[in-house]
């Protein structure tokens, strides 16, 4: 047995949603980035400046008292004098002056006046350095005292000031962070309530049966107005069409089966009446009467198929014992199901056209089984076809391109299996040809 | 059975009207509702009724008959084959609904199950004393012997069989045996009358003066 073509699933389509929050988080991220790197430099620029105002600030408090006096730095803190009698917290390491004496020309060395108590005890600058600068840990402000003779530095550690810099730098950027997701969840969920109105009209399109349904009207955007609009110009052009469909079909009915019950009534007085040398042919006559018969009423079936689907519940043992195809034993296997959801008039055309396939296939019987529930399988014993011949079939009926391929039969069985929302398949036989009717589309 | 068949097409109309008329039937056949309705006050045993035709709607006449009180049985004969149709012709007061094409032989079967149940007699066979009547073979017996009856014979026995107990007139009884088509020769039913006595006893159609004849009761 050869595995049974199966077709392959379509891709998933893109969906507008996803795309949209994929979108949005991708922006997000680079408002993030964008936004934290411009408030870095902004806050770095703006401490930087206010940091080294303060410096300045210190040191002019400074240096008013030790402008007055020489002995000052000395006085004011003595640390030189006693330099490891007082305990020295990190917080004076952040923060510290030096008042120096610079080497003179007079042969006189560098030599640090006075300092506050973290200051390192050699001079931050060998020469004079006024105003503001940067050395390897420090950022210092010099200044003149006493007319150029000494020079006080005011100074503070790098690594303290590049630390704050960098808290407001992180706070910044985690509260850009925080914005970015803040405004990510709520365009997704008003993007959410957006397309809501999207999906109440796909429900309502899902079910809208053109002929017996009041059009869309208003949309509830303004942007789906156009779309309801064209929904409800096709809607009427559908509805116009199905109803001459219909008005065809019921005169085509007319016109088609009365003539076909003329030719039954008067070949039956025929058989009646003719000598018995023209009684085999006026029998050949009919068994053609019959099978145009069953050709016309499978054509009228078609022109309906998808319309008015009425299903029923047939009791399939009785129902299969109706159907008038003569020379064909139908055997039912029992222990399947015995019952079926379906359009009666529907299936039977179908079922009346493949067992007519059979017959003219050279089969005797055709066996009838449920493989699924609501799936009726037909094997005949006739002469069947090749495997490649079988793949052909198979492609035509998926593909819905019938002509040229298949009969009336196949294709007429295919239209009735999707109109009932479901398919036909042809699995591999052994021996004659076997043909599945899949009856419901959420098997 | 007298049969009234309303069909506006030729071939068809003229096919059934002599295919039921070998079947034994007596067949008056219309082509429109007009001359329909001029046969309203004869006598059937079935109505054969096609939907569409060239003055009105066979449906819409059947309606107005069931309305005016004739509740002789009637089989809508049409090229409607929607399940919506067929529920619409059997609501107007149809007995049974037959879809075009159909088979000549089927349309008489029904005919059959129609006078069975006409008859009330689900067997299609019918008792009185020792005589036995078949509808669907046309055939009697008494006591177990088949009477060898005429078409004519048959006609009147089988009119009177359906509405047994029933008094028939003479007048009723003459149309319904020979129909529309053929010349009714005034002492030919008394004729047949008295045959089917000599053939199936004398007790079995009595003679109601002044009315008419009835069979059994």
């Amino acid at each position: 047995m050869e595995p049974l073509k199966t077709t392959t699933p379509a891709p998933a389509l893109p969906s507008i949603s996803s795309r949209l929050l994929r979108s949005l988080l991708v922006w997000s991220v680079v408002l993030t980035v964008t936004l934290s790197a411009a408030v870095w430099w902004s806050v770095n620029a703006e401490i930087e400046e206010l940091l080294d105002e303060t410096l300045q600030a210190a040191a002019q408090a400074l240096s008013v008292p030790l402008a007055l006096d020489s002995a000052a730095p000395a006085k004011l803190l003595g640390q030189q004098a006693q330099p490891d009698q007082t305990p020295v917290s990190p917080a004076d390491k952040r923060f510290v002056w030096q008042v120096v004496r610079h080497a003179d020309s007079a042969g006189q060395p560098t030599q640090v006046l006075g300092s506050s108590a973290g200051a390192p005890s050699a001079a931050l600058y060998t020469t004079a350095t006024l105003g503001l600068s940067s050395s390897a840990h420090w950022r210092i402000y010099g200044m003149a005292l006493a007319g150029g003779q000494r020079t006080l530095y005011v100074a503070q550690d790098s690594s303290e000031r590049s630390e704050a810099q960098l808290e407001v730098t992180l706070a910044a950027a985690l509260a850009c962070i925080a914005v970015a997701l803040l405004a990510l969840l709520g365009l997704r969920s008003g993007m959410r309530k957006e397309l809501t109105p999207l999906h109440t009209l796909a429900q309502r399109l899902s079910q809208l049966d053109v002929l017996h349904q009041a059009p869309l009207g208003r949309a509830e955007r303004r942007e789906l107005q156009p779309i309801h609009d064209a929904l409800d110009a096709l809607g009427q052009r559908l509805e116009r069409r199905v109803t001459n469909e219909r008005a065809f079909s019921g005169h085509a009915a007319h016109a088609l089966r009365t003539p076909l019950a003329g030719i039954n009534a008067q070949l039956a007085v025929a058989l009646r009446e003719a000598p018995p040398e023209l009684t085999g042919r006026l029998q050949k006559i009919r068994a053609a009467s019959d099978r145009l018969q069953r050709v016309v009423t499978a054509l009228l079936a078609l022109f309906r198929s998808g319309v008015d689907i009425k299903l029923q519940n047939l009791s399939l043992s009785e129902w299969l014992k109706r159907l008038p195809v003569e020379g064909l034993a139908i055997s039912f296997d029992d222990n399947t199901s015995p019952a079926l959801q379906a359009d009666s008039d529907l299936l039977a055309a179908a079922l009346i056209n493949l067992l007519d396939n059979a017959l003219r296939h050279g089969a005797r019987t055709v066996a009838v089984s449920q493989p699924r529930p609501n799936t009726l399988r037909l094997h005949d014993d006739g002469t069947g076809c090749s495997s490649a011949q079988r793949d052909a079939l198979q492609l035509a009926v998926d593909t819905q391109s019938y002509e040229g391929v298949t009969g009336l039969g196949l294709m007429l069985a295919d239209i009735v299996a999707r109109a009932h929302g479901g398919r036909l398949h042809l699995p591999a036989a052994d021996t004659g040809f076997a043909v599945e009717l899949q009856l419901s589309g959420d098997l | 059975m007298r049969l009234l068949l309303i069909e506006d097409d030729a071939i068809l109309g003229e096919g059934l009207r002599d295919f039921l008329r070998i079947e034994a039937h007596v067949v008056d056949w219309c082509t429109t509702l007009l001359q329909a309705r001029a046969l309203q006050a004869e006598p059937y045993d079935a109505l054969l009724v096609d939907w569409q035709l060239p003055d009105g709607s066979g449906l819409e006449w059947l309606k107005a008959q069931r309305t005016h009180g004739d509740h002789t049985p009637a089989i809508m004969l049409t090229a409607r084959d929607l399940l919506a149709d067929r529920i619409t012709g059997l609501d107007a007061g149809a007995d049974d609904y037959l879809v075009k094409p159909f088979e000549p032989e089927e349309l008489c079967a029904r005919l059959r199950a129609l006078a069975r149940r006409s008859a009330g007699t689900p067997s299609g066979r019918l008792r009185f004393g020792d005589v036995e009547i078949d509808l669907a073979s046309h055939q009697a017996w008494q006591l177990g012997q088949a009477a060898d009856l005429t078409a004519r014979e048959w006609a009147v026995l089988e009119a009177l069989g359906l509405r047994a107990g029933r008094v028939v007139s003479k007048s009723d009884l003459e149309r319904l045996t020979v129909g529309l088509d053929s010349e009714v020769n005034s002492n030919a039913l008394e004729v047949h009358i008295s045959s089917l006595r000599r053939k199936l006893g004398r007790s079995l159609i009595g003679t109601v003066r002044g009315l008419g004849y009835r069979l059994g009761g």
